[in-house]
């Protein structure tokens, strides 16, 4: 038994070396993949945060109001904001045609006397409590802040911007109620003493990660990349193995294969077995790239986490899930363009339900739901347990548990076909 | 006779799932050890299908088929090791080189280090094909691909040898060369080699017997001479022609 596995190790891995398009698939894919996609993502955050998405402030008001606004923008690092006012534009068009040609994500436009309106305003809304009277219609004015939107805006962004700006709208509300509040009580009271208005906001915001351990361990394009692609290329090994499997079930080899003394689970058991270290093989070189390569290129350096066996298992996990799609796929088709075209569009249609794409928590709750079902986003979360809220074996148990699973049913289910076509054949 | 010296095939019928009619009924057949046995009859007679049964690789519907005192489904592991098997397709890895294929042929055979080296040197020497032991099999000519197909099929010295019209798309000269080596190995070996073939010259001249079959039914069997001589006719070609031109029309 030993050498008729020994025998079939030798012979797939030189039918591998030999196998150009599945060495692309299996080798350079991955490579490739992982670096182009870490460091557009990288690349794109980089240079929002160093240069700033442009917002053009139209401030018509020059008082609190308008200026409270540009304040609060010029405190988002993200934000890049150009002051100017309508003088420098010739009509509103003007100002959306600076924004179509790509000049301003945004543009903010806060109206002349905005902040005299907003003080008419709360002076009304106050004095009919201390005059005890009705507010009557016109009492009280509109203040129209325009904001006019990039069509390739994401909607995130602008309803970013949109809530920074009314929060600082809200502030500035709030302060000049007090200022007026304090001015009526202060004539009601007959005091001199002004009440000081802090202009720090009470509430402090603290930021942090919700990680279990490994202190060093930061969320970042890399360590949110790396394991995303490695795993949607591993996958792609189904389609030389199933071609592979599919070759072997030709006429003439079928009937060798299925005369020479053993059973053909000892030939398939070498198949699986190398493909199974072709993956693992594939594993350990994304790692070294994100250890060593990416760094070179100005990247963050990918963090493992503290837990290294666990780590080791979910990689075999997903190897072995991958190899029992691939060997599935391969017992069901009869040619290898079948499982190669069927193969290709349902990883991807996988790695799409699994959150390699788009993270699973911003799709709808159907898709959310599907999502469960994809093993690649078992293998995605596995490893975002380990790589980015410093999990252990404990977090990645289930997700290994049901890879593992997926690999015994994929095991059967290729038996019951392959014994299915053999009967009806 | 001893059972212990040939092949023997009783009451062997094979249909295949959904299918209408028997690809083989009833074939009783006795091949004695160490003769050349050509199994004859146009496309689509049942000649694939005896040599799938014969191989293990189907199940038969009924019968038995018993190799040297072996029946096929008791022992079909220790038949196996004793079988050689040439399908009709080019049963090697066509990206490997012709070397390589034998190497791992014959290490599923159990041969290993010397052994095996000695055992594929000296196959590729008689068959003259160490010039191209190490190309790729997808670059062979035609003909070199039968011949490693045959190669692969005697490495590990079988004592039965299947083929399957292993002379087919060669040209005549091919074919005879083949079928001398055939013919040496036999002798040199002690080998009983069961072949199939619509080739009936070529059968008239290797075969010690024949046995002639249409639409899965054994319709003459014998050595060639004497069933040309019962028939009255001139050539194996003319009784095939005759009795299958009779199964057509009766």
């Amino acid at each position: 038994m030993f050498e008729r596995l020994h025998a079939s190790i030798i012979k797939e891995f030189q039918l591998l070396i030999k196998d150009k398009t599945g060495l692309t698939i299996l080798f350079i894919m991955p490579v490739v993949l992982i670096f182009i996609m870490t460091m557009i993502q990288h690349e794109a955050y980089k240079s929002i945060n160093e240069t700033g998405i442009p917002v053009l402030l139209i401030n018509d008001d020059q008082e609190r109001l308008g200026n409270a606004v540009k304040s609060s923008f010029e405190q988002t690092p993200i934000i890049q904001v150009v002051e100017k006012t309508s003088a420098d534009f010739s009509d509103k068009d003007q100002i959306r045609q600076s924004v179509l040609d790509g000049n301003y994500m945004v543009a903010v436009i806060v109206p002349k006397d905005a902040t005299k309106i907003l003080k008419h305003d709360i002076e009304n809304i106050m004095g009919q409590f201390f005059d005890e009277t009705e507010l009557k219609p016109g009492d009280l004015k509109e203040i129209k802040v325009d904001l006019i939107v990039d069509p390739i805006a994401r909607e995130s962004f602008v309803m970013a911007i949109s809530s920074g700006l009314k929060e600082a709208i809200a502030n500035i509300k709030t302060q000049v109620m007090f200022q007026l509040m304090a001015e009526n009580m202060k004539e009601a009271l007959g005091t001199e003493q002004d009440m000081k208005i802090p202009e720090k906001d009470f509430f402090q915001f603290n930021e942090e990660y919700a990680i279990s351990e490994g202190k060093g361990l930061v969320p970042n394009a890399v360590q949110h990349n790396v394991p995303a692609w490695a795993i949607f290329s591993i996958f792609f090994i189904v389609v030389p193995l199933a071609a592979s499997i599919i070759n072997e079930r030709s006429e003439g080899l079928f009937i060798r294969l299925n005369t020479l003394p053993g059973s053909y689970l000892s030939i398939l058991s070498g198949k699986l077995l190398i493909y199974i270290i072709m993956a693992l093989i594939q594993f350990a070189i994304v790692i070294f790239i994100g250890k060593y390569l990416l760094p070179l290129l100005g990247l963050p350096i990918l963090n493992l986490g503290p837990h290294k066996l666990p780590l080791v298992i979910l990689c075999i996990a997903v190897s072995m899930t991958a190899i029992g799609y691939g060997l599935l796929l391969g017992t069901f088709f009869d040619t290898p363009a079948q499982s190669s075209i069927f193969g290709g569009i349902s990883i991807l249609i996988l790695s799409a339900l699994g959150g390699i794409w788009v993270p699973v928590s911003v799709m709808p709750p159907i898709m959310q739901s599907i999502a469960e079902f994809s093993p690649l986003n078992w293998a995605l979360n596995g490893f975002y347990e380990l790589f980015i809220k410093g999990g252990s074996w404990v977090n990645i148990q289930n997700n290994v548990l049901k890879l593992s699973l997926f690999f015994v049913v994929s095991l059967f289910g290729s038996f019951f076909i392959y014994k299915t076509k053999i009967n009806f054949s | 006779m001893n059972p212990n010296s040939f092949i023997s095939i009783q009451n062997l019928s094979k249909k295949y799932p959904n299918a209408d009619v028997f690809a083989l009924k009833e074939l009783n057949l006795k091949i004695p050890e160490g003769q050349i046995f050509g199994f004859l009859g146009p496309n689509g007679a049942g000649k694939t299908t005896f040599f799938s049964l014969l191989s293990g690789l189907f199940k038969p519907s009924s019968g038995t088929i018993s190799i040297f005192g072996l029946t096929l489904n008791e022992n079909r592991e220790q038949i196996k090791k004793i079988m050689g098997v040439v399908p009709q397709d080019i049963a090697l890895y066509p990206t490997l080189s012709g070397k390589q294929n034998l190497m791992y042929i014959g290490r599923m055979y159990g041969l290993q280090g010397d052994t095996l080296n000695k055992r594929v040197n000296e196959l590729l020497s008689f068959f003259d094909f160490q010039q191209n032991m190490d190309k790729k099999v997808i670059n062979y000519s035609g003909g070199m691909k039968r011949k490693i197909n045959l190669i692969a099929g005697l490495l590990h010295q079988p004592k039965v040898l299947l083929l399957d019209e292993p002379t087919a798309g060669m040209d005549v000269q091919s074919r005879i060369k083949m079928m001398q080596h055939l013919t040496n190995l036999s002798n040199k070996e002690k080998m009983t080699i069961l072949y199939t073939s619509h080739y009936m010259e070529q059968a008239q001249i290797f075969c010690q017997r024949v046995a002639i079959i249409d639409q899965g039914r054994l319709l003459k069997s014998g050595p060639p001479d004497d069933l040309i001589k019962q028939e009255n006719a001139k050539s194996l070609e003319d009784i095939l022609l005759s009795l299958t031109l009779q199964n057509v029309n009766g």
